[in-house]
């Protein structure tokens, strides 16, 4: 029997680890493939499209050419199967001033002129008159080569940009993964340097708040002012995800059904019938309909049961010290209960093969005030204040890439006539004022 | 100080140091270490590493942050040269050190050993930041 | 916490869970077979042909595990390996490239077959015989290529994992793991989650 590794070893404190043998050299050269193939795509773009057209735009000399000529020239290719195709491409003889010297050449009218239409080629050349003067560019370090056209083809750029920038910048921040580790104790792996911050900034996990490693930042709590406090807290609500969800789904279903529709519609008024797709579009219409049905039901539910807003005073919170809330509630109609919780959850993530496994669990609520039997009035709104307090010995915020320590308000209500409801509003809580 | 040897048969002993001896320390304080190898036999150390990092523990997949690396490979400060190592470092604002129920962040001292061949000996020796009490598992838990 | 909600004994250090990942996780542990003896990997090693074979079970049956100590027998024995841990069918091109780029003799180890759409595994499993690599791969399903393992579990398996962890101090009962074991239906991870909550509640 094969002895295994030694990193099978059940005690802790010391250990032997194995090679690091198992460390991903074929995940390396994928993503190394992908770099050189993003180095190889972007260069041929950008030196055979878009830096010749920048020359022109910035380097070509400008002059008047006067037409002398018209032609096509025939481009012909064999195909594999036997048989040729040809492309034609209108071009103008020209006649203009290079360098103080008279100069002739051939040269396209357009960039995009290329058909395999030989009359549509004659056709684009009639609106070109023999002896008629226009304004052209030449190139100074080489005056046969002349343009009568200048400008930026936006989709060659965008091409020439997106496609190798992405390859470049999936395969780089692979491949510097793959070197980070490559051999390396997975401490020396975690500690980042400048570069490899730079090419794979998702190493670094949840961003981290200012000297303080391990603790979220709350960059995103405090940027909308309050009314009455500092701070209005954003609201964590699942309803609203799913209202989004209902939303963007009968949305796009409509949109895809509408056009079907549209195109149904044009056949029967042209006297043709498309059983086939008139069929299809029954069940489209009733998922359809379902999906706006549902995402209007979902919204009544939402408005009816009116926005919860919560401020506070200060952000970020520190163990011990008490802070002001304003809890406001707007909508309609009765509330049996209204009720404000702080509340501590911790959050593990483990991804075992396909699976990924997250668990949540709330190790500690306090609540903080509750109230009952609210009559909400249209155009007014509840509001009440209360105070919070984090525990002296409290855990402070965490979060990491797989696992996280969180401080929320959540607000529970039960409407009179519709289903109960929950809104968290995140908090970060840093450790206490520490003194060396 | 305290002073505390974890072994593992056939293995080398580390010997660790603690400048506090109930290894309990405050953020911003400064931790001082000093190590000692035994056992090593005729194995030669091509480098060491020492680091001071927090790592989560529990239902999670395991996360790590160093707080402070360094990577010996000078021979005069590797063993069996060097009989006895340190190095000392002020330890960060967070995290704390926190015994919750699903996650748990812990600090520790390792210090790794490298020999010929790719082989390498971790020895992991923990110690608390702040004073954080264990969590309670809520009543309504199953 | 000061209001009485959690424990008053300030930075006491609970005893470590032995069902935390960090013991349970793939890699950690010998595979065992169904009666809780370790598996002869050597072996299965040196029946590995060029083509590919699979590791079948259903999930959190030891699959990752049984792969992972595979590959390491591979390093023992010298010979080179590659890891890749499928994440959907869009990876199929991430497997072609490692197989591709594989030296001969090279153990390929994929964790998640079933993922990869059914033509392109077949691409690869003849990728890797050009290659004269050999695929191992986890699968939930029959893969249509020669079977290394059929991963079953059974309360003894459970047991002997247990045993191998660390010490749990007396707060696992035999009864705990059967009962564990039956609660998720042989699912080895979730008895494993199951034992740790048990070893959580117990230790406070």
């Amino acid at each position: 029997m094969v002895r295994l590794p030694r990193f099978f070893g059940k005690k802790r404190g010391h250990r032997r680890t194995g090679s690091q043998a198992l460390a991903s050299l074929g995940d390396g050269a994928f993503h190394a493939v992908l770099l050189v193939a993003g180095l190889v795509f972007g260069g041929v773009l950008l030196s055979g499209l878009a830096v010749p057209e920048w020359r022109i735009n910035h380097h070509f000399t400008p002059t008047t050419c006067t037409i002398l000529g018209k032609g096509l020239v025939r481009r012909t290719f064999t195909e594999p199967a036997g048989g040729t195709t040809s492309t034609w491409q209108p071009c103008l003889r020209v006649r203009y001033e290079a360098n103080g010297q008279p100069t002739e050449a051939w040269t396209q009218p357009s960039r995009t002129t290329l058909t395999s239409d030989r009359d549509e080629a004659v056709g684009r050349l009639t609106a070109w008159r023999l002896g008629q003067n226009v304004s052209g560019w030449y190139d100074p370090t080489n005056s046969a080569t002349v343009v009568l056209e200048r400008g930026y083809n936006w989709w060659m750029w965008l091409l020439a940009l997106l496609l190798p920038g992405a390859l470049l910048a999936f395969g780089g921040s692979g491949l510097m993964r793959a070197i980070r580790r490559w051999g390396r104790s997975e401490e020396r792996s975690a500690v980042l340097s400048r570069f490899t911050d730079l090419l794979d900034p998702l190493a670094n996990g949840p961003p981290q708040a200012a000297d303080h490693p391990g603790v979220p930042t709350c960059d995103n709590l405090v940027n909308s002012p309050g009314t009455f406090l500092a701070y209005r807290l954003p609201i964590e609500s699942p309803e609203s995800w799913t209202l989004l969800g209902f939303g963007l789904f009968a949305l796009l279903w409509n949109s895809v059904l509408t056009v079907l529709a549209i195109g149904a519609g044009l056949d029967l008024l042209g006297g043709r019938t498309d059983w086939l797709l008139l069929a299809l579009l029954v069940p489209f219409a009733i998922v359809g309909i379902a999906g706006i049905v549902i995402f209007v039901r979902r919204l009544v539910l939402a408005t009816a049961i009116g926005t919860t807003q919560v401020e506070i005073a200060a952000q970020p919170l520190r163990p011990g010290q008490s802070y002001e809330l304003l809890l406001a509630h707007g909508g309609s109609g009765t509330l049996e209960s209204l009720a404000m919780d702080l509340e501590l959850e911790e959050q593990a993530t483990f991804r075992q093969g396909t699976d990924t496994r997250i668990e949540k669990l709330i190790i500690w609520r306090k609540p903080i005030q509750s109230w009952r039997d609210l009559n909400l009035a249209p155009g007014t709104r509840f509001e009440a204040r209360a105070t919070v307090t984090i525990p002296d010995l409290a855990m402070h915020s965490f979060t990491s890439e797989h696992n996280a320590v969180r401080w929320s308000l959540v607000v529970r209500g039960t409407p009179v006539r519709w289903p109960p409801f929950v809104r968290s509003f995140p908090l970060v809580v840093f450790p206490a004022e520490a003194t060396p | 100080m305290s002073f505390v040897a974890e072994t593992f048969p056939s293995s080398p002993r580390v010997f660790v140091q603690f400048c506090h001896g109930d290894r309990r320390y405050n953020p911003l304080d400064t931790l001082d270490v000093h190590y000692q190898v035994d056992g090593l036999g005729d194995e030669t150390v091509r480098a060491v590493e020492r680091t001071v990092l927090w790592y989560t523990e529990g239902k999670g997949e395991e996360d790590l942050g160093v707080h402070f690396f360094e990577r010996i490979i000078d021979r005069q400060r590797l063993p069996p040269e060097a009989v006895l190592e340190g190095f000392a470092t002020r330890l960060p604002l967070s995290p704390l050190s926190y015994e919750g129920v699903i996650v748990k962040i812990r600090w520790c001292v390792r210090v790794r050993f490298f020999f010929g061949g790719g082989r390498d000996f971790v020895s992991e020796h923990e110690f608390t930041v702040g004073r954080i009490p264990p969590a309670c598992i809520p009543a309504t838990t199953p | 916490m000061t209001d009485g909600t959690t424990s008053a004994a300030m930075t006491t250090r609970l005893p470590t869970n032995p069902f935390s990942t960090r013991f349970t996780r793939p890699g950690m542990l010998p595979p065992l077979d169904d009666d809780g003896v370790p598996v002869d990997v050597g072996r299965l090693l040196t029946g590995l042909h060029p083509g590919g074979a699979a590791i079948e079970g259903p999930h959190g049956h030891g699959k990752t595990n049984l792969l992972h100590a595979v590959l390491a027998a591979a390093v023992v024995a010298g010979r080179p390996t590659s890891f890749l841990r499928v994440g959907s069918r869009g990876w199929a091109w991430r497997a072609l490239s490692m197989i591709g780029l594989a030296r001969p003799g090279t153990v390929v180890g994929i964790d998640g077959w079933e993922l990869l759409p059914a033509g392109l595994a077949g691409l690869l499993r003849v990728a890797a015989t050009c290659r004269q690599a050999t695929i191992v791969a986890t699968t939930h399903r029959p893969a249509h290529m020669p079977v290394l393992a059929r991963c079953e579990t059974s309360p003894r398996l459970l047991a002997a994992i247990v045993d191998r962890l660390p010490a749990h101090g007396g707060c696992i009962a035999e009864a705990d793991i059967d009962e564990a074991f039956h609660r998720h239906d042989g699912n080895v991870r979730e008895a494993l989650y199951d034992l740790y909550d048990r070893f959580e509640r117990r230790v406070r």
